[in-house]
């Protein structure tokens, strides 16, 4: 079982706990990490930085989602197209530019 | 926590054996009568590595239960079913599998095919067997089948891998009758043959598993090689790289399950399939059915390396984008067509493409050459998703499992100490 580094709330200091929990809904750390390396290799990325790239990913996603849902039943549509998703990720691109 | 969970785990699984040795136990008793029904029922209760010979013989099952019984015999007799024996014969053909699997870990663990057990078709087989054992001694082969048994097994290697994925089909098709025996006799024969060269280097990876089985298994019986053709066109069906497999589906047109049966049929069934070959007829096919069980399984690997070959650069990178593109069609909550699911990759791809070069601008600015949480708030905060009505905890909490929520959020522990610190 991998040990986890787990703050115990009745100590202080901090003690490692046998602990083989199975997260689900993992983020892909290590594909984030890989792609980030690859991106940009002369850059570092720190331990919860990868984390919050998951997050910040699963809330592209929502809104992509979310926009390509709308565009859908716009066009009165049972299924999600193509040119639903581009559409909606022209809007999404550009609103979360940065 | 974890060890708790894995504790009942184990229980059930101990109790699952000790039932299946109590109804083992109480088969074995019959098996001296070489009554083939309940000889069988136990020989299918056996280890999943044996199940594949459980049909290769009476004789082949016993042997394999002999020295499995010892063990198995101290665990306390779970429960008597030996009431309920007949039925549970055919119900352990059907669920052998699991509570074996359960008790042997690894390869026996393997998921039970769907193994429409003929009972009856075991029982005609048996006989059969029985009756072909007498034309059998006729033959001028069977005096091979002793020494030289593996010798001959060696040259009739070839022809055991479409027997394989046939035998399979015979079982299944077992209830039906076959048809004239003569015929189809040589047309196994011809198809034997023919497949040789096919088979050779499928055989040539094989070992010998059982050099019992060959002469075990010399006592083919005239309706057997109506089996061994089906099995026959099962294997070719079952191993596209044989060649020979359409030869010799011509000559048993009266066997229309096997095409179907072929499809279903594993291939760690197969070596069931290679009692089916051994019953029938010919000492060659014998021969070849003998060494048929080792088949199947080195059959197997050259098959694997196969479809694992390649792999591009794209794949992990694929696999590891197919996660987002599972949630969108989740959050999406309707329907999706596939090319629209490949252009959400695409956008995902741009994006993270657009979110590095975001975090370069942003560490560059602070004057760092590491990313940190700061930069990755800073960008959420420039797209929107953090404003002063929403602080990035918030969005922790909303949207990751606890886990990452401890990770990311400091929390006060006792003894003055935060986690994470800050």
């Amino acid at each position: 079982m991998p040990r986890r580094w787990v703050p115990e709330r009745g100590m202080a200091v901090s003690a490692t706990v046998f602990q083989r929990k199975q997260i689900k809904r993992k983020a892909p750390r290590g594909f984030l990490r890989r792609v980030f390396k690859r991106q940009k290799p002369h850059l570092r990325l720190e331990t919860r930085g990868d984390v919050l790239i998951h997050l910040n990913c699963l809330l592209f996603i929502h809104r992509l989602a979310e926009e390509a849902r709308i565009n859908t039943c716009e066009n009165k549509c049972g299924i999600i197209k193509k040119d639903h998703v581009l559409a909606a990720a022209k809007v999404i691109l550009k609103k979360s530019r940065g | 926590m974890p060890e708790r969970v894995v504790k009942p785990a184990p229980a059930p699984q101990v109790a699952q054996p000790s039932r299946q040795e109590s109804s083992r136990g109480s088969l074995e008793l019959q098996l001296p009568e070489l009554e083939p029904p309940p000889a069988l029922a136990p020989v299918l209760l056996a280890s999943g590595r044996r199940k594949q010979r459980l049909r290769l013989s009476v004789f082949q099952q016993q042997v394999d239960r002999g020295p499995q019984r010892l063990p198995l015999s101290q665990e306390p007799p779970g429960n008597p079913d030996a009431s309920s024996l007949t039925s549970s014969l055919s119900l352990t053909f059907a669920t052998p599998l699991q509570p074996e699997s359960v008790r042997r870990p690894g390869l026996a663990r393997r998921p039970p095919t769907r193994r429409a057990v003929d009972m009856g078709a075991l029982l005609q087989d048996l006989q059969d067997n029985s009756l072909a054992s007498v034309p059998l001694g006729d033959s001028l082969r069977t005096p091979v089948a002793t020494q030289p048994t593996d010798t001959v097994l060696e040259d009739t290697q070839p022809f055991s891998q479409p027997l394989v994925g046939h035998s399979l089909n015979v079982h299944h098709s077992l209830p039906c009758p076959y048809p004239g025996p003569e015929g189809t006799e040589k047309a196994v024969r011809h198809r034997t043959q023919s497949s040789m060269p096919g088979l050779q280097n499928h055989m040539s990876e094989a070992g010998f598993a059982t050099p019992s089985l060959p002469f075990l298994e010399l006592q083919p019986g005239p309706p057997a090689p109506s089996e061994v053709t089906k099995a026959k066109r099962s294997q070719r069906a079952l191993e596209p790289e044989d060649p020979e497999g359409s030869s010799g589906d011509e000559d048993i047109s009266d066997r229309p399950a096997s095409p179907e049966s072929v499809s279903n049929v594993p291939e760690f069934l197969q070596a069931k399939q290679l009692d089916q070959f051994l019953e029938p007829a010919p000492s060659p096919d014998v021969a070849v059915l003998s060494s048929e069980p080792p088949e199947p399984v080195l059959a197997r690997l050259p098959s694997r390396p196969r479809t694992g070959g390649p792999r591009p650069r794209q794949d992990p990178h694929k696999a590891g984008l197919s996660y987002y593109t599972k949630l969108f069609s989740f959050y999406a909550k309707m329907p999706m067509e596939r090319k629209a699911l490949e252009m959400v990759e695409k956008c995902l791809d741009k994006y993270l493409e657009h979110l590095c070069n975001d975090l370069e601008v942003f560490a560059a600015h602070a004057g760092r050459k590491t990313v940190k949480p700061e930069d990755l708030e800073l960008l959420m905060r420039r797209q929107g998703l953090i404003t002063d009505q929403v602080s990035l905890h918030v969005l922790v909490e909303r949207h990751l499992p606890l886990e990452y929520r401890q990770l990311l959020i400091p929390c006060a522990f006792s003894g003055n100490s935060v986690f994470p610190a800050q």
